[in-house]
């Protein structure tokens, strides 16, 4: 076995081992085992990565096993190694590994710790497979993979109702976009009949496929850009972009470790991933990546504004993630690919590190999540403070930080663009950038400034052990120099054939050379933000009260993410709620909120109701048939 | 040939009014008349074919111990239909539209087709059937007493209840092998109390 | 006049052959000996059909011949289904003793019309003509209408199983018809010679294709298609479970056999005629089969609908009339065959202990026995088309071939489909891990039930991850075909 496929299966068997004999292994073992297993996929990975990214290492391709052989149709699974997937695997495994030595000790009171690890591996196994692949089906394989074990881990406190329903909603919402990216995945088959990497950006790069095809209903539509807006869909699903955002705030009813690690370093990032990946089928469609500029845009900004208002800690970060995906896109959208992964790296580490110190604080505060009811937190517990202040300041772009290397590459690309969709990016993403700052500084002031609002919980509250105090420092110092290290990155030519540019993409380069107060401003949008943080929320704290009181109808808007989930339940869930009902006679759209007791009671009635209904339908059976009979017989004779 | 025809369309229309007799009429042993009347009828239409034999066995099966098989059940059995009959009314509209339809197509396709006259033979029919049959088709045939067979074994499943045997068989060394104490009680009673 | 006696060559039969011994000296058997002796009736049932297992195998390899006038094929898609077709009665058989001992079901008549219904449905997959298709047909059907009312003082037995009975007869009407209209175009019943009498004729005349019409209707109900299928909720839910584990998939493998048969051998040239029919069908049926299970509330009904999404799938397999569609359909019934039974063998162990059969007696089995419940939610994956399970690889075959014989539409609207039916999928594998556990679930796993469940878990699991073989398998099965 080499060392590139134990990188990918070494999770799989602490999986395995902790979920088949947890019971056995007890909770400290079964942790251990996994610990164990990430452990190694991490040195790996590392070693890996000097042999690749930081040596000049070529790279590597390995057929691992034939899946399906029969006839002509072969499926293979392989590995693909480049700088790309070298910068993916440093950050999936080197983070996954501190996030489950966290767990330790975030999760030490619960009893049902063996499945929680395993899951947590089985979720880094596949991920894992989804950054080696070599094909779009081992693609897809792993971005299945990552989608069940998120909605496992979603739904880990299955006893929580609510944590059920954002588990079910999280897998609903994906449906919608694994939907389009399958039928990318098809159409990408039906057009080069292989789904293999190499051969499909090979004959996508020579023109070697026919340039309109047809599409379901649609007449004749160019080839790539349906391809790639369908891969889009599904990288909209997966990194909750803007219209299909909705599941990623819900998504925080799992533990905390585990938003950490999905939900803001990692799988929320194959979106991206997968875009760069795909970079030679983008590049190819103008529209394609214009769209994916403007949502992108989109979504940076609208993120930032929800983030603004929340009041759960947890939420905060979930739409700063939903919002710094949106930068990622961008700057995908204007070919800036080595700035989207720079940042997509730079950003695991503060936004892993700002999760599991908001974990912290919510252990030390007996699982409190209101911000309201918190405050003054500096003084009972200085490291967190510490470390999240490090996670803010790198969030928002301080100098010398990781955020002020990669969003300032983003933004400058953005503008370099010289093209509308790239000034509409810039433009967004500099009014995003003050709101950041505002709603992360809002985070720090009402959290560990000012007097605590709730007496009880502050004098309770704890410093955490170290066992998660360490993975959070070493966070902390990538959060600190991850910047600095990887700005080469974004230099030209660094991903080698990884990534691809067509001619006249050249944001990047021109980005190197923007003038001085392009590159300046965002280190401006950080002072303001930050001075209007402090004015409300440290200054005057009375003063936000007053302002939502002004501006009321505005505040819900933003309150409420706007009105999303609220048209989303008229436009998709009232109407299939009612054809449920229609469907069947009486109906209860009860059974389809699925986590309501009583199922039992209702299917009592159901079983009556059938049994009255069953008698004598045999008329209403035959009449059936013969119509049916009717039909075919006109129609095909 | 005039003739032919004439007998034919007859027997026709009193297969079809019979058929009809048998779902229309109110009393159920006139059913089943109208039934026997209706495989008379066909076997008529068989005779006309010049497939004696399929007539005598309709006449000889059928009428002869289906249909009175039948009758004595519908005799014995006192069932109320009316009901069901009046249900049955309220669809009928419905069902009279559809099966018009469904008329309607057959008529118009079947129209289309050329008639595959069967070739005459000099053969006697029965004798005919009984080389096929055991040769050509020896293989349905067979499959075909399995079918038989399997109605057999549904019927006295789904029907035959099994009652407790009530078989008195002497078994002499039982009985020599019985002790006193298996075989009487003692039981004290007051006078008057009784057992 | 000598009597020209056709070729038989009754080695072909043999299987058959010992199968109708093995029913009839059961018959004898059970009708001699007391109720003690049930046991060994079931035993010996179960080695009669490995017995035909053995034989079958032991028959020389299969080039394609006809024999008994013609009325019986055998090549290689005869002899494969033949092996699913002993598969599916064999485990269902198996898995059902203790379920009927426990429900005073266990005669020996129940051993005796589980077997003629095979031999009826092995009679249907090597049927050479429209005549011993019937035949064929109606003895699989007839034996397995008394089976469902078989617990005949249970209303709801006795119910379905009439229910099944006259829709049957209805459908068996039409079918009827359907044969008689061919054979009054063409003049003969045996496939081969209908085909020629298709291509020698010089344009198609519309009672063929109305005939065609009406047989694919009256096979289109034996596998619940819909509209044809409304027998099978209420029939699935009404006849004893052991009877359900057993219609829910070896009917469907003799079916599908039957629609090869007429399809491809009689009907090929009229391919531009059926196949918009049975994609008609297949749409229908996709809907009815995810959209109809949502609101269930009732395993067996809930499987009922899942296999009716099953058979939508395997529709369009059979619609691209390539033959890599038609390797997916006999994949897609191998595979079928094993999640079917295992999930039913799991209905069967939990039902024991008096639970009844709402999906909601299952909440919380996970707590309690957490192998049982990580099969019954493999089983419910693989259902799903989740991989790596062997019932992902299934779908995916069959997408291929939609997409690859240019039925994009079709293969989108059954992608949407099978996401719907996933939902009800996901709710049992919820309600099993997530919901608050009523039921103690202390019940013994027999020694045949532990048997059954490993044999499906593992052909789950290893067709899942290594396709390979039984796709090669279903390949040179359809190779004589077209």
């Amino acid at each position: 076995m080499s060392k590139y496929l134990l990188i990918v299966l070494a999770p799989l068997f602490g999986s395995m081992i902790a979920g088949f004999f947890g019971r056995l292994l007890g909770n400290r073992l079964a942790s251990l085992v996994t610990i164990a297993g990430m452990s190694v996929s991490a040195l790996l990975a590392i070693i890996t990565f000097f042999e690749i990214a930081v040596g000049n290492g070529d790279p590597v391709r390995q057929e691992v096993w034939s899946w399906i052989v029969s006839g002509e149709f072969r499926v293979s699974f392989g590995l693909l190694i480049d700088r790309l997937t070298a910068v993916m695997l440093i950050v999936v495994s080197g983070i996954s590994t501190l996030i489950h030595i966290y767990s330790m000790g975030y999760m030490a009171e619960d009893p049902d710790q063996p499945r929680f690890f395993s899951y947590l591996s089985l979720f880094t196994f596949a991920m894992l497979m989804l950054v080696t692949g070599d094909s779009f089906l081992q693609l897809f394989f792993g971005w299945e993979g990552v989608g069940l074990a998120s909605y496992l881990l979603i739904g880990f406190w299955f006893k929580k109702e609510s944590a059920c329903n954002a588990a079910i909603k999280a897998f609903l919402v994906n449906r919608v976009g694994d939907f389009g990216f399958a039928l990318g995945i098809f159409t990408i088959y039906q057009v080069f009949h292989t789904l293999d990497y190499a051969t499909v950006f090979r004959m996508a790069g020579t023109g070697q496929y026919p340039q309109t095809v047809d599409f379901l209903f649609w007449g004749p539509v160019h080839t790539m850009t349906l391809i790639c807006l369908l891969l889009f869909i599904g990288a909209m699903g997966k990194s909750a972009q803007f219209i299909l955002h909705t599941w990623l705030p819900d998504a925080m009813e799992g533990p905390t470790p585990v938003s950490a690690l999905i939900h803001a370093a990692t799988m929320v990032t194959a979106g991206v991933f997968m875009v760069c990946r795909a970079s030679p089928l983008f590049e190819l469609s103008e529209t394609a990546l214009t769209v994916v500029t403007v949502i992108g845009a989109i979504t940076a900004f609208f993120a930032a504004t929800v983030g603004l208002v929340q009041n759960d800690i947890k939420r905060v970060i979930a739409y700063s993630t939903c919002s710094q995906l949106g930068y990622m896109f961008f700057a995908a959208g204007v070919s800036a690919y080595s700035a989207a992964i720079f940042h997509l790296m730079t950003h695991a580490f503060f936004k892993a590190l700002l999760f599991l110190s908001a974990g912290a604080v919510i252990h030390s505060m007996h699982h409190e999540q209101d911000m309201r009811k918190m405050g003054g937190l500096r003084k009972k517990i200085p490291i967190t403070y510490t470390v999240m202040m490090i996670g803010t300041l790198a969030l928002t772009g301080f100098p010398f930080l990781a955020g002020f290397y990669s969003k300032d590459a983003i933004l400058e690309a953005a503008y370099a663009a010289h093209s509308t969709a790239g000034t509409f990016a810039w433009t967004l993403g500099m009014i995003g950038a003050v709101l950041t700052t505002f709603y992360s500084f809002r985070l720090i002031f009402m959290t560990f400034h000012g007097r605590p609002a709730d007496h009880h919980s502050y004098d309770h509250a704890h410093e955490s052990p170290w066992v998660m105090l360490g993975p959070l420092m070493v966070l902390a110092v990538g959060a600190l120099f991850a910047g600095m290290l990887g700005e080469s990155m974004t230099h030209l030519g660094w991903f080698k054939s990884a990534i691809f540019l067509a001619p006249g993409h050249d944001a990047m380069e021109h980005a190197h050379h923007v003038s001085a107060w392009v590159k300046w401003s965002p280190f401006l949008m950080f002072l303001i933000g930050l001075g209007m943080a402090w004015l409300l929320y440290v200054r005057m704290p009375e003063l936000p009260g007053i302002i939502a009181g002004h501006y009321r109808a505005t505040h819900r808007f933003l309150l409420n993410a706007w009105y999303f989930d609220r048209l989303y339940d008229r436009l998709f869930v009232q109407p299939a709620k009612l054809i449920g009902e229609g469907l069947w006679l009486t109906g209860d759209a009860k059974i389809v909120d699925g986590c309501v007791n009583g199922v039992a009671n209702l299917c009592q009635r159901w079983a009556e109701q059938l049994r009255s209904l069953q008698t004598g339908y045999v008329y209403h059976y035959a009449f059936a048939m013969l119509i049916g009979v009717l039909v075919l017989m006109s129609l095909y004779t | 040939m005039m003739v032919v025809d004439v007998i034919f369309y007859a027997f026709a229309a009193v297969t079809t009014l019979a058929a009809i007799g048998v779902v229309s009429s109110r009393n159920q042993v006139h059913s089943v008349l109208f039934l026997i009347l209706t495989f008379f009828s066909t076997a008529a239409l068989f005779v006309l074919l010049e497939a004696e034999f399929l007539a005598a066995l309709l006449v000889m099966v059928y009428m002869g111990a289906v249909a009175v098989l039948f009758l004595f059940v519908v005799m014995m059995l006192d069932m109320d239909v009316s009901d069901l009959k009046a249900q049955a009314i309220n669809h009928l509209p419905l069902g009279l539209a559809v099966g018009a339809v469904i008329l309607l197509e057959l008529v118009v396709v079947l129209s289309h087709s050329h008639a595959h006259v069967a070739a005459a033979s000099t053969v006697p029919n029965t004798l005919a059937i009984g080389r096929t049959l055991y040769t050509q088709y020896l293989y349905p045939f067979e499959l075909a007493s399995l079918i038989l067979l399997v109605a057999l074994i549904g019927a006295v499943v789904l029907t035959l209840r099994e009652r407790k045997k009530v078989m008195r068989r002497q078994v002499i060394s039982q009985q020599i092998a019985r002790t006193r104490s298996e075989a009487v009680e003692l039981v004290q009673r007051k006078p008057g109390e009784g057992a | 006049m000598a009597v020209q006696l056709p070729e038989m060559n009754l080695v072909l039969l043999s299987p058959e052959i010992l199968l109708s011994l093995v029913a009839m000296g059961l018959l004898l058997m059970s009708a001699w000996s007391g109720k003690e002796s049930r046991g060994l009736i079931g035993t010996m049932a179960l080695s009669g059909i490995v017995l035909a297992a053995v034989v079958l195998a032991g028959l020389s390899s299969a080039t394609p011949s006809a024999t008994m006038g013609g009325h019986f094929i055998d090549d290689r898609l005869a002899r494969a289904m033949k092996w699913l077709l002993l598969i599916a009665t064999a485990l269902p058989l198996l898995m059902s003793r203790e379920y009927l001992n426990q429900h005073g079901l266990d005669s020996g008549e129940y051993y005796v019309l589980t077997i003629t219904s095979l031999i009826g449905a092995m009679a249907m997959v090597s049927a050479g003509s429209f005549l011993l298709l019937y035949l064929g047909l109606e003895l699989m059907s007839l034996s397995i209408y008394v089976l469902a009312a078989y617990q005949r003082d249970q209303l709801q037995s006795t119910e379905a199983g009439l229910k099944y009975f006259i829709l049957g007869s209805l459908a068996s009407g039409i079918l009827l018809y359907g044969t008689s209209l061919v054979y009054g175009a063409t003049g003969t019943t045996l496939f081969t010679a209908v085909a020629n009498a298709i291509k020698t004729a010089e344009h198609v005349s519309p009672v063929l294709v109305l005939g065609a019409v009406l047989v694919i209707i009256g096979i289109s109900f034996k596998v619940a298609a819909a509209p044809f299928h409304m027998w099978a909720p209420d029939v699935y839910e009404g006849a004893p479970t052991s009877v359900t584990a057993f219609i829910a998939v070896m009917p469907k493998v003799a079916a599908f056999t039957a629609f090869f048969r007429v399809l491809l051998e009689a009907f090929s040239a009229l391919h531009v005629h059926w196949a918009p029919m049975l994609q008609l069908l297949a749409v229908l049926t996709l809907a009815v089969g995810s959209l109809g299970a949502i609101a269930q509330s009732n395993i067996k009904r809930l499987l009922a609908y899942s296999s009716i999404g099953h058979v939508g799938f395997l529709l369009i397999g059979l619609t691209t009339g390539s033959q890599l569609g038609h390797q997916s359909v006999v994949f897609y019934l191998a595979n079928y065959i094993f999640m079917s039974v295992g999930a039913f063998c799991l209905v069967l162990v939990l039902n024991r202990q008096g639970i009844g059969d709402q999906i909601s007696d299952y909440a919380g089995l996970a707590k309690k026995r957490p192998l049982l419940a990580f099969l019954m939610s493999m089983f419910m994956f693989s259902m799903a088309g989740i991989p790596p399970l062997a019932g992902f690889i299934a779908k995916l075959y069959v997408l291929m071939a939609a997409v690859k014989a240019g039925l994009l539409t079709l293969a989108v609207i059954s992608v949407i489909f099978a996401a719907i039916g996933a939902f009800y999928y996901l709710r049992i594998v919820k309600i099993i891990y997530f919901d608050v556990a009523e039921q103690p679930f202390d019940m013994e796993v027999s020694l045949s039930h532990q048997i059954v469940l490993a044999i499906s878990a593992l052909i789950v699991l290893v067709v899942g991850i290594f396709p390979g073989k039984l796709l090669d398998w279903s390949l040179a099965s359809v190779q004589s075909l077209l």
